[in-house]
């Protein structure tokens, strides 16, 4: 379930990516697809019923069931990676509208 | 010495060149010469980072086709440094960071390292780009870099979940063992498009027209040359190491390849504009590379990255400075030679070693290109190679002519740069005369190549 949320979320980016001429909302479109892609990557280490990965002295049973850690990891990079390029597609964007005095790309007579 | 140094200097320099901003131009040149010389130390291995034992930790790998890789990209982007830094001082945290993305991309063994040192490395490309005044052209590219390294994460993702593994050794292992393929199609396609984009394979390139035809004496060289060379590396590291070429993925690979080196050899023929002449022909010369890379030829695919990366390095820095005042129209700059006869020969040699004729180096790579695809009968590459060659021959010609033909026109271009084009142009025909140091080269590299995927006959 979590995976096709994922995947949908995915698609939507996609759209908004292919369809939307607005430098502003070409941003949230990007930020949607990356959300989308980091649910379907933390789905990948999901386990149903299993335990938090952290190995304490509390720990009965080393056969517990636990959630891949790793997934976890690598979203928390890919979130500050995508912090990152936003903030910077939002630098670009308010340079564009200083040149352009507009967000929609049909109206900067370029392509 | 420990290689971790060629990514941790650079990105510690760039923190400290931030608190102290005059020193960051020292830092930059320092940062790239340590890097240079500290390359003749390495050793062949792995260096394990934080302690994980591979496959479970990041780690870092040299052997020779990446000591070859690192000395072609270190050095033009040296020379890139040191052609830019009086003008673009203010770029120097930038450069220093974007030195530690790509080092990282090249020994990295680790895909979601590799996922991280492209983004590292694309953020500081598109503030390169910036030095452009084109915000939109730098937009687009972040957005198509992002949605690139996007399709790279989500292929890298399927992996991890069919293999529990992230190490490019262990998965191509594991890959090589499987006897039905087909479910591991879906990922590399992924990433294959999404690395595409970066390399700018068509269609996936529409963002350099944008970035390239505005470029500027920092950005053009820079991404035509020296980010071109690092990403088609890398890319070409993963298609032998990893990829398997079965079924619909070869129809789909063979298709974007042969479009692009078609098209991109079109377009350069059509176009007026010096910079999109440049710019469709590297096009067109990045799907050749990874053509070769796909045929199995990984080293005569590496030294066709280092002689194209050097050309390009000639071509656009002269067309970049000759046109930052009067735009780079053909007629413009008509006769810009004429009184520039050092700069006329660096460009003249280097498009001509583009073209691969005899006598430069171009001429040696394509040549053994040919000859190994002869024998493998892969005769719709060598099509695609001789019309490409030949393509390139003509609007490479009659440009020569346009700016050769005397005119008005008196551009000066700076000393430097002058020596620095010309010690470059040398190194094609040095190259392209003594065979020797590229074979004993080929020999080295083809020896610490571990083949797990595929070659296919296209």
């Amino acid at each position: 379930m979590l995976q096709i949320a994922g995947l949908l979320l995915m698609m939507l980016g996609l759209y908004g990516l292919l369809t939307n001429r607005n430098v502003i909302k070409i941003i949230l479109a990007l930020n949607i697809l990356e959300i989308g892609l980091n649910i379907f990557i933390i789905s990948i280490g999901f386990v149903r019923g299993g335990e938090a990965p952290i190995f304490s002295s509390e720990t009965t049973s080393n056969a517990l069931v636990y959630v891949d850690p790793l997934p976890q990891a690598l979203v928390l990079t890919a979130i500050v990676i995508g912090v990152g390029t936003t903030a910077l597609g939002l630098a670009f964007a308010k340079q564009i509208y200083a040149k352009y005095h507009t967000f929609e790309l049909d109206e900067m007579g370029e392509e | 010495m420990n290689i971790a140094l060629f990514v941790a200097i650079p990105l510690g320099f760039a923190f400290i060149s931030i608190l102290h901003k005059k020193l960051a131009p020292i830092l930059l040149i320092a940062a790239s010469l340590f890097i240079i010389v500290g390359l003749s130390f390495v050793q062949n291995g792995e260096t394990v980072i934080g302690g994980f034992e591979a496959p479970y930790g990041i780690h870092l790998l040299m052997d020779s086709y990446r000591l070859t890789a690192l000395y072609i990209v270190n050095i033009l982007f040296l020379s890139v440094v040191l052609l830019n830094i009086r003008k673009y001082h203010q770029m120097s945290t930038v450069l220093l960071i974007s030195l530690t993305g790509l080092n990282g991309l090249i020994m990295t063994g680790d895909l979601f390292n590799l996922f991280v040192f492209l983004e590292i490395s694309g953020i500081s490309a598109y503030l390169i780009t910036s030095t452009n005044k084109n915000p939109l052209a730098s937009f687009q590219y972040l957005v198509a870099g992002t949605v690139g390294s996007s399709l790279y994460l989500f292929g890298l993702i399927l992996l991890y979940a069919m293999f529990g593994s992230l190490n490019l050794a262990d998965l191509s292992m594991q890959v090589s063992q499987l006897t039905d393929k087909t479910p591991v199609l879906l990922p590399f396609l992924l990433m294959f498009l999404g690395l595409g984009v970066e390399v700018k394979l068509l269609p996936l390139n529409s963002w350099v027209k944008g970035i390239l035809k505005d470029a500027n004496t920092l950005s053009g060289p820079m991404i035509a040359s020296v980010y071109a060379a690092a990403m088609s590396l890398v890319f070409g590291r993963i298609l032998i190491d990893l990829f398997v070429f079965e079924g619909r993925f070869i129809v789909i690979v063979s298709t974007i390849l042969l479009v692009s080196i078609l098209a991109g050899e079109a377009m350069a023929y059509q176009s007026k504009n010096v910079k999109e002449i440049l710019l469709y022909s590297s096009v067109a010369q990045a799907g050749l590379v990874v053509l070769l890379f796909v045929s199995g030829l990984a080293s005569w695919a590496l030294f066709m990255v280092m002689a194209n990366a050097i050309s390009k390095m000639i071509l656009f820095t002269i067309i970049a400075s000759a046109s930052e005042e009067n735009g780079d129209d053909i007629t413009v700059l008509q006769g810009i030679f004429t009184n520039n006869k050092l700069i006329g020969f660096s460009f003249t040699i280097a498009s001509l070693s583009v073209i691969g004729l005899p006598l430069f180096m171009g001429f040696v790579v394509k040549m053994n290109a040919l000859n190994h695809l002869f024998g493998e009968q892969m005769f719709l590459a060598i099509i695609a190679i001789l019309l490409a060659s030949v393509v390139e021959g003509i609007y490479f010609v009659r440009l020569l002519l346009h700016l050769w033909t005397p005119s008005e026109t008196t551009v000066t271009f700076d000393i430097r740069m002058k020596a620095v084009l010309f010690a470059l142009a040398v190194m094609l025909i040095v190259f392209g005369i003594t065979v020797e140091p590229i074979e004993s080269l080929k020999d080295t590299i083809e020896i610490g190549l571990n083949v797990g995927g595929t070659s296919w006959r296209i």
